[in-house]
């Protein structure tokens, strides 16, 4: 008896421990809407690929690591919306009349976060940089042309002081839009020479550029600060703000989960999310503002690989890609957030999208059983697959984790949908490490990824038959001089009548199928005032400013 | 989990037969004959296909059409919780039964070997122990990749450690108790011995352990699924279903609660089973 | 071999002796789990190459090269001895992914992990003596029991997302984006803290009943101790006698856990670490994870084994024996 007398008082002690500890740390949450510190932002962001050496603007191929390092990256020149370039980190610039030479005047005036001097030295030794093999660069070395076996870039020359001269072995044309990129950003020569190792782990005094914001400190997983560069003077021409920021402190918050990421926004412990996936957008009251941009470049797509299995033949793919309900699916699964695509470059890129190519299929499963049944898979097996010579109708579906809630439904849907075909389709989502393994050796028969870019040059990486990003092992001749003929031409109309053949070349041959153009959604505070955005949908800082009330 | 049970077991000696209020104990009996049927013979319970999507019904409330509702594909949540049951209990029992036979194998091994056999089993054993369970689990699959069966060997393997202790503890305490040698002295065969004295006595307190490991392994392929390292997709197995629907928490909180009460139902059932086992085997020792 | 002096050595009770055979256990575990890891990491498929490189191809020469670099060209014996002959000197290698010492890699991360697992220590004995003492009494002992078996049984992270969004979101008690303060360290340590309560509670309970049977209850009652004190001295202390056993299994439980809470609440640690480590084929940092966790283990089962000596003398008998 006694024993539970005391008990009790146990429980009681208990409850009043859980109580203070709820009442004093309740203290320091901070009340939606308003920013703990007056000049501090806390901007939630997915970033879950940006640990384990995902750092580095050079080798990283990841897009996630240009949007955030654009905070501490400048570039040489800036593309407008509208798809023009105006001076940033270079004054003015010359393209030679062969093409095979472009010189950058640079500002004299701009410095990097450890107090090293940008010059046409550091240029050099940037793309340099980019381009040595110990980088193990996939993007960058592909945005400047570069190719272990002969590719356009041939190297860089520094003419004097300021002066820096890029040259080709053949015309480049997407060289002005790739510089304007914060792949090509510039890493002080210091770090370059010192922390060469370390550039894709990153971190304060390792990361070190010339932006607007300096990173101060980084915490894998958890947080990357940056904090603003009071020295900054060298915005791009016609920026509507100029010198150090004013917001001092941006506080990037890695919340993989969407619905955290939600949370965070809506509850007030974060003043700005990105990345908000369709099934938390309706979550999000009227309190706040929703950016939603259209993606350029590459739209979700998945790669019939035709170098592996069922998909060599082409009646198997057009069935693949008529078999499935693709529109419904888009509208259900991204809630009206996200159109579907239909063609391999976004709308939303310049001079290139065929908007001929929209409504040009439907679904139609009685022809994909058509051509099922012409290609010879007319047998069916105790499961209900169609198979030929014993072999069954199979393709294997290779993804990375984490899959997207949207991916994995848009998956669930497509097996389902082939299924009444009798097409199996196995889902295998891989560790990445694994998943590199089996993609660098292109043992597949499906991958799956969007690409954003703001030059339609991106499918050169796609479809190319040397393209580091080649998921369809497309090796096609016509192809390829499409796609280098497009990379000579400067000329706008002529690249966008080259890119619009790929794009047919492609309605017909069905080597990938677009899905849906994704969208970049925002949803920020109305606290935060003049924020911009990029052509990517990511929001840029550099202009921006808080304000105590709504 | 599995320690607790060999604490528990051990201790169990001295412990008052406390039975189980029997109205739980019809219940968590009801429950898992339930998910037996649903395992032999899951068209009993609905009509529902739990692996076709149908996109105009996706992520409906629970009502009458769908008991549990609908999720994000538009597939039928009780379905694939119904259908979910032969994976997510082949992984919970299959992982376990793995582990029961392998760890009594190993441990009696242990316990009846001389000196320097034992000492070298049992800092294997050890060796073995100092890997933390879910870390075991990991290197396992990134060994033989994700799916359903890496799963189960992957948890299987992760928890052989505990039974092969526990199994050694008790062949000791039978080996101590002289059965062994005097079955020796009288001739018995090794075998015999083995079959007649050590098995009945390891294997109880095994049994016990395993019958809550069931729900200890359940929950860890959740989080291995959690993960994205569980079976592959659009398998119903419940630790996937969760995975899936947990960013639908606010908006359609049936996708993932269901399943959750599911899982969490099945360990109590388990345990509850487990508990009574126990007490009956203590009572038969008396 | 040396288990078998060490066993000898528990038998014959000299306090040094034993002490020093304990020790050369806890450098076979250690030097066991890392040759039992090294070995079973070459076992996972693919060229570490490709990790040191990701995504995108490079030539031969620059493979070749990579391999050089990273000693991979040697026999797996050859890089084994100098793996081993490393880590007496402390060294534990260089990450794959980061270019970093292991050490380092590891050491950063430590602070974090261990203010998670105390704070969540803390509150799994809080909960666990809550439970503990409520089953006692015949009128809730089921309740305790239901609320054991439930907190053991729901998956780590979907405690994670349901506190997250009661008490991070919707009541606003704890914040989920802060990254320093106590505050923050709540609801992780919460999460961390409720499956390894539930077990230790169930644990509790049990000694508590097995104590109570003993009867040096009945001798220290009939001396006229009251029932708190009794309670307090003499029973916990061999309930928890009994329990310590189960530290070995905490200390891994809590490491694995760390894993799924480290993710669902974006916290820095050594079990995002890990999974990090393992997901990218980082084979230097799992293995520095599994010798940091072995040489955990190993200590913590040391100093329960002397605790346990100086609490119960006659139950370390016992386990020693068994």
């Amino acid at each position: 008896m006694r024993i539970r007398a005391r008990s009790t008082s146990w429980l009681r002690a208990t409850a009043a421990v859980i109580a203070t500890v709820a009442l004093v740390s309740g203290c320091s949450v901070t009340s939606p809407n308003t920013a703990a510190d007056a000049n501090t932002l806390t901007y939630a962001i997915n970033g879950g690929t940006l640990s384990g050496g995902k750092m580095d603007i050079h080798s990283s191929a990841f897009q996630a690591t240009a949007l955030v390092m654009r905070n501490s990256f400048d570039s040489l020149v800036y593309e407008k919306a509208d798809g023009s370039f105006v001076p940033w980190l270079a004054t003015s610039w010359q393209i030679s009349d062969d093409g095979l030479h472009y010189t950058f005047d640079l500002r004299h005036d701009v410095t990097f976060h450890d107090g090293e001097p940008f010059n046409a030295e550091a240029v050099k030794a940037n793309f340099e940089h980019v381009v040595a093999p110990e980088t193990a660069s996939a993007d960058a070395a592909s945005l400047i042309g570069y190719a272990e076996t002969g590719g356009f870039y041939a190297g860089t020359a520094v003419v004097d002081k300021y002066t820096v001269r890029v040259d080709f072995n053949r015309p480049y044309a997407p060289f002005l839009q790739a510089v304007s990129t914060a792949k090509l950003g510039f890493y002080s020569p210091a770090t370059l020479r010192d922390n060469a190792a370390q550039l894709p782990a990153g971190g304060p005094g390792i990361s070190v550029g010339t932006g607007p914001y300096v990173l101060t400190e980084y915490t894998p997983d958890q947080s990357i600060v940056f904090t603003a560069n009071k020295d900054y003077n060298w915005a791009p021409e016609g920026s509507t703000h100029e010198g150090a920021p004013a917001i001092e402190k941006l506080v990037f918050r890695i919340l993989p989960e969407s619905s955290v990421r939600t949370g965070a926004l809506t509850s007030g412990q974060a003043q700005i999310a990105s990345d908000i996936t369709p099934n938390t957008v309706g979550q999000i009251g009227d309190d706040f503002s929703i950016e939603n941009v259209t993606m350029p470049g590459l739209p979700y797509t998945l790669f019939l690989n035709e170098a592996h299995g069922v998909f060599a033949d082409e009646n198997v793919r057009r069935a693949f890609a008529l078999g499935v309900d693709i529109g419904p699916a888009v509208a259900s699964i991204y809630q009206g957030q996200a159109k579907r695509a239909w063609s391999i470059l976004s709308p939303a890129t310049p001079n290139s999208y065929d908007p001929s190519l929209e409504d040009s299929w439907t679904f139609d499963p009685d022809q994909a059983n058509a051509l099922l049944d012409a290609s010879g898979w007319t047998k069916r097996d105790s499961d209900g697959y169609r198979t030929k010579d014993g072999a069954r109708l199979s393709a294997r579906w290779l993804a990375y984790t984490p899959v997207s809630d949207a991916n994995a439904s848009l998956g669930d849907v497509v097996q389902s949908d082939l299924r009444k075909l009798g097409f199996e389709i196995v889902r295998d989502n891989l560790e990445i490490a694994q998943y590199y393994e089996q993609f660098n050796a292109r043992d597949y028969d499906i991958s799956d990824w969007s690409f954003p870019s703001v030059d339609a040059d991106v499918l050169r990486a796609h479809l190319h038959s040397g393209g580091y990003k080649n998921g369809s092992s497309i090796v096609d001749p016509v192809v390829d001089s499409l796609l280098d003929d497009a990379v000579a031409t400067s000329d706008p109309a002529e690249r966008a009548a080259l890119y619009r053949q790929l794009q047919q070349w492609n309605a017909i041959h069905v080597a990938m199928v677009p899905i849906t153009v994704p969208t970049a959604i925002t949803a920020y505070s109305k606290i935060i005032k003049n924020l911009s955005f990029d052509l990517y949908g990511q929001p840029l800082f550099y202009a921006a400013s808080l304000t105590t009330t709504r | 989990m599995s320690l607790l049970a060999a604490a528990r077991s051990r201790t169990a000696r001295t412990r008052r037969v406390k039975r189980m209020p029997t109205p739980a104990l019809w219940a968590a009996a009801g429950f898992l004959l339930l998910l037996a049927l649903s395992v032999v013979l899951p068209g009993l319970f609905t009509a529902a296909d739990p692996v076709r999507t149908d996109i105009g019904a996706a992520l409906l409330a629970p009502g009458p059409g769908h008991p549990f509702g609908t999720d994000q594909a538009g597939r039928d949540v009780l379905a694939r919780v119904i259908y979910g049951s032969r994976y997510s209990l082949a992984i919970g029992f299959g992982a376990t039964l793995i582990a029961l036979v392998a760890g009594l194998v190993i441990g009696s091994l242990a316990g009846l070997m001389r000196r320097l056999g034992d000492g070298v089993l049992s800092r294997a054993i050890e060796i073995v122990m100092a890997f933390p369970e879910f870390l075991l689990a990991l290197i396992v699959i990134a060994i033989i990749g994700p799916g359903e069966l890496s799963l189960l060997v992957a948890v299987a393997i992760a928890v052989i450690p505990a039974y092969a202790r526990v199994a050694r503890v008790h062949t000791l305490v039978v080996k101590r108790a002289g059965y062994v040698e005097a079955a020796r002295t009288l001739g018995v065969s090794p075998t015999r011995t083995v079959l007649r004295h050590v098995l009945p006595n390891t294997l109880g307190p095994l049994l016990v352990m395993a019958i809550m490991g069931v729900g200890t392994a359940i929950t860890a392929a959740a989080g291995l699924s959690f993960l994205g390292l569980g079976p592959k997709p659009p398998t119903p197995e419940w630790g996937l279903i969760l995975s899936e629907g947990r960013n639908y928490l606010a908006t359609a909180w049936w996708i993932a609660v269901f399943p959750g009460v599911v899982i969490t139902a099945t360990v109590i059932a388990t345990s509850i089973l487990g508990r009574h086992v126990q007490a009956l085997s203590l009572g038969r020792q008396r | 071999m040396t288990g078998h002096r060490a066993g000898q050595a528990r038998r014959t009770g000299r306090p040094v002796a034993r002490l020093a055979a304990r020790l050369v256990a806890v450098v076979l575990v250690v030097w066991g789990a890392a040759t039992v890891g090294f070995f079973s990491l070459r076992l996972i498929p693919g060229d570490p190459v490709n990790v040191l490189i990701g995504l995108g191809s490079v030539s031969e020469r620059v493979r070749d090269q990579i391999r050089e670099d990273w000693g991979l060209a040697d026999p797996l014996v050859v890089q084994y001895l100098r793996y081993l002959g490393r880590l007496l000197q402390g060294d534990l290698g260089t990450s794959y992914r980061m270019q970093h010492p292991v050490a380092d890699v590891i050491g950063q991360q430590l602070a974090p992990t261990v203010q998670l697992m105390v704070l969540a220590i803390a509150f799994a004995l809080l909960l666990a003596c809550g439970s503990a003492l409520l089953g006692r009494d015949t009128r809730t002992a089921s309740v305790a029991g239901l609320l054991e078996l439930v907190a053991v049984s729901a998956p780590t992270f979907w405690i994670g997302l349901v506190l997250i969004g009661v008490f991070g979101f919707g009541l606003g008690w704890f914040p989920v984006v802060a990254t320093v303060g106590f505050g923050a360290l709540v609801l992780p340590a919460v999460t961390l803290s409720i499956p390894v309560a539930g077990i230790i509670s169930q644990v509790l309970r049990q000694g508590l009943d097995d104590a109570e049977a003993l009867p040096f209850v009945a001798t220290v009652r009939a001396r006229g101790a009251s029932s708190t004190r009794l309670l307090l001295r003499h029973t916990l202390r061999h309930a928890a006698a009994s329990s310590v056993t189960l530290t070995g299994y905490l200390v891994g439980s809590l490491l694995g856990g760390s894993v799924l809470v480290e993710t669902v609440f974006a916290r820095p640690g050594l079990g995002r670490v890990a999974l990090n480590a393992i997901v990218d084929r980082d084979v230097p940092v799992v293995l520095g994870i599994i010798v940091l966790a072995a040489v955990v283990f190993s200590l913590v089962n040391l100093l329960v084994d002397l605790v346990a000596d100086r609490l119960d003398p006659r139950l370390a008998a016992e386990q020693a024996h068994a």
